[in-house]
């Protein structure tokens, strides 16, 4: 069974993804530069990374909300960036998306009825008495009781709304849920409850989480593996907790020592980084963290280094951490 | 009492609606900032913690109506100050930095120049000992080539780049007494959230100020505050030092508020 492709083959293939927007002057921004993703069946996958990252911009690529520039996409075997936008239906059965912001994705003329029954209609043939159950089974799966159904989303608090977006997403039952800063815009007490409802969903669905965040302390809590995100490239991937106990790269080592804790006398030790986040328009063909780094040589800006297997499930793009890996 | 440089005294009021009632917000609130302290005041949003702060300078929303209450800055109640007088306590006495900071500064005039435009106001002097002042003032924050920066506009700084501004306008510029910040950090990235406290942290520290850090990051609070103030729905349920409210809290709502701060279990 270990050895299945079929089975060991995973849900979600990010190959090469590159886009990039054209900016005033006939130059380029490039948000995401080559990045490869891979999510199995029932895991969570955190993509962190600070804003510009490109890490909203890898997840808009995925459904297509933006047309990547080059690279490829699979979904169950299935490439979707071929697919012309009428088979895109097919695909949004398979992976649904939850946005940051609730108030700005749920249409405030529309009440949670209609919010969740829109996606039951475009993609599944339900008679009318089956649909008004599977709404109902939807609103409480995500905690919420069917009283709330005839409101609209003003008359609903952050949570709810969350919740409701939440219940959208799995409405036609994907198999993958990419969640894009669900609780960015929520209370710390908030935050709490609809990570709670989401880990209960994975587990009662089987559900694969693309959870984007740039709250640590979330990914510590949710995610089985993290990628490392930094002007438009992964800089290291790894198992949540190996990542954090021991970081490789020395951006993963600024990011996670910058990070405060809520508790009394912890005392951080921090990587530091010089100077700010460099543009990403036309950028050289360097390490984009070349011009800020504390390891960096002369070689760093001679190429970007490729995501190198360290083994343990572990990659790192830095070839001067590989070098010192290698030579321990 | 003599220690504290602001006490806040049973501070209560609310917001008219449109048929003239009153929707009560803030119930007697009351909390004291200890002279050369750093002070927290914590809560969730909606709790009436920026609302107590923008009053401390008299920029609270026009339909807000005070029902009770003083606020007295060394021994004198602001609210007793008529517009003149307040308007020399701005700035001088007591400034304040806000979240968004691009939007806290005027877009169509170079940050130098507004830095120095504050000088002047507060301090006199001509143009070029202001906008010398302006230059300095940028460099002691950390901003790279402050001269060249001085003569860029708002758009051409990054969130932390234009707040390390307004914060050298609101302590080096105008040298107040009391510094409120209402969430610096918030907008802005996690490495670059980190170096702005430091900054903050030393500044008060090498110039004696009072400060008052706004915020719902428990975070930052246990790593830079000696005091905090917990708030919700417009009530202070907690004050105490920092070390207290984070071994030790009281209230029921401070100890849900930490629980929810620590999805991760310690180290």
């Amino acid at each position: 069974m270990q050895d299945d492709p079929v089975l060991n083959r995973p849900l979600l293939q990010v190959r090469s993804l590159r886009k990039t927007f054209p900016v005033q002057g006939g130059r380029r921004l490039v948000a995401v530069d080559g990045v490869d993703l891979e999510i199995k069946a029932g895991e969570t996958l955190a993509l962190v990374g600070e804003s510009g990252s490109g890490k909203s911009t890898v997840a808009r690529c995925i459904v297509r909300l933006v047309e990547p520039t080059g690279g490829d996409v699979v979904i169950g075997g299935d490439s979707i960036l071929g697919l012309q936008p009428s088979r895109l239906a097919g695909v949004y059965r398979r992976i649904q998306m939850v946005f940051q912001d609730p108030n700005a994705s749920l249409n405030p003329r529309m009440s949670v009825r209609q919010v969740l029954e829109e996606p039951l209609s475009l993609h599944l043939y339900l008679l009318r008495s089956e649909r008004a159950a599977r709404v109902k089974e939807l609103i409480e799966m995500v905690g919420l009781t069917p009283a709330h159904l005839d409101r609209y989303p003003h008359e609903l608090s952050g949570g709810q709304r969350q919740r409701v977006g939440i219940a959208r997403a799995i409405a036609v039952s994907p198999e993958i849920v990419i969640l894009d800063e669900p609780t960015s815009s929520l209370d710390v007490s908030i935050r709490g409850q609809i990570l709670d409802l989401l880990l209960e969903l994975q587990e009662r669905l089987n559900l694969a989480y693309l959870f984007i965040t740039h709250d640590l302390q979330v990914v510590q809590h949710v995610a089985d593996r993290v990628a490392v995100m930094y002007l438009g490239g992964i800089v290291e991937t790894g198992p949540t907790g190996d990542l954090f106990a021991d970081p490789k790269h020395p951006y993963t080592k600024a990011l996670l020592s910058a990070a405060p804790v809520a508790r009394w006398g912890v005392k951080r030790t921090r990587t530091r980084l010089s100077g700010e986040i460099s543009s990403a328009i036309d950028p050289p063909d360097a390490c984009r963290l070349a011009g800020r780094c504390p390891l960096v040589r002369p070689s760093c800006s001679a190429s970007r280094p490729p995501l190198i297997d360290i083994g343990d499930g572990r990659a790192v793009a830095c070839p001067v951490v590989i070098e010192r890996i290698s030579t321990c | 009492m003599s220690d504290a440089l602001l006490e806040i005294e049973d501070y209560s009021g609310g917001f008219v609606g449109e048929t003239g009632e009153l929707a009560p917000v803030l119930h007697g609130v009351s909390y004291r900032l200890k002279t050369g302290v750093m002070t927290a005041v914590v809560g969730e949003s909606g709790s009436g913690k920026s609302l107590v702060a923008l009053s401390v300078l008299g920029i609270q929303p026009p339909a807000f109506e005070r029902t009770g209450g003083r606020m007295l800055f060394r021994g004198v109640d602001l609210f007793g100050l008529d517009e003149r007088a307040m308007r020399r306590v701005r700035g001088a006495e007591i400034s304040m930095v806000f979240q968004d900071a691009r939007a806290a500064l005027n877009p169509v005039f170079t940050v130098g120049r507004q830095l120095a435009d504050v000088w002047q106001l507060q301090h006199g002097g001509g143009r070029r000992a202001a906008m010398r002042q302006a230059i300095e003032a940028l460099g002691r924050v950390s901003i790279p080539e402050p001269e060249r920066r001085a003569r860029q506009y708002p758009h051409e700084f990054s969130g932390g780049m234009a707040q390390r501004a307004m914060i050298a306008m609101a302590s080096l510029i105008c040298r107040p007494s009391l510094l409120i910040l209402d969430e610096p950090t918030t907008g802005l990235d996690v490495t670059i959230q980190s170096d702005i406290m430091e900054l903050i942290v030393e500044l008060s520290h090498t110039r004696g100020l009072t400060t008052c850090l706004i915020t719902h990051d428990l975070g930052v609070v246990a790593e830079t505050c000696q005091e905090v103030v917990v708030m919700n729905a417009g009530r202070v349920v907690e004050t105490g030092s920092a070390e207290a409210i984070f071994t030790r809290p009281a209230d029921g709502y401070t100890q849900r508020l930490l629980s929810a701060s620590q999805l991760v279990e310690a180290a």
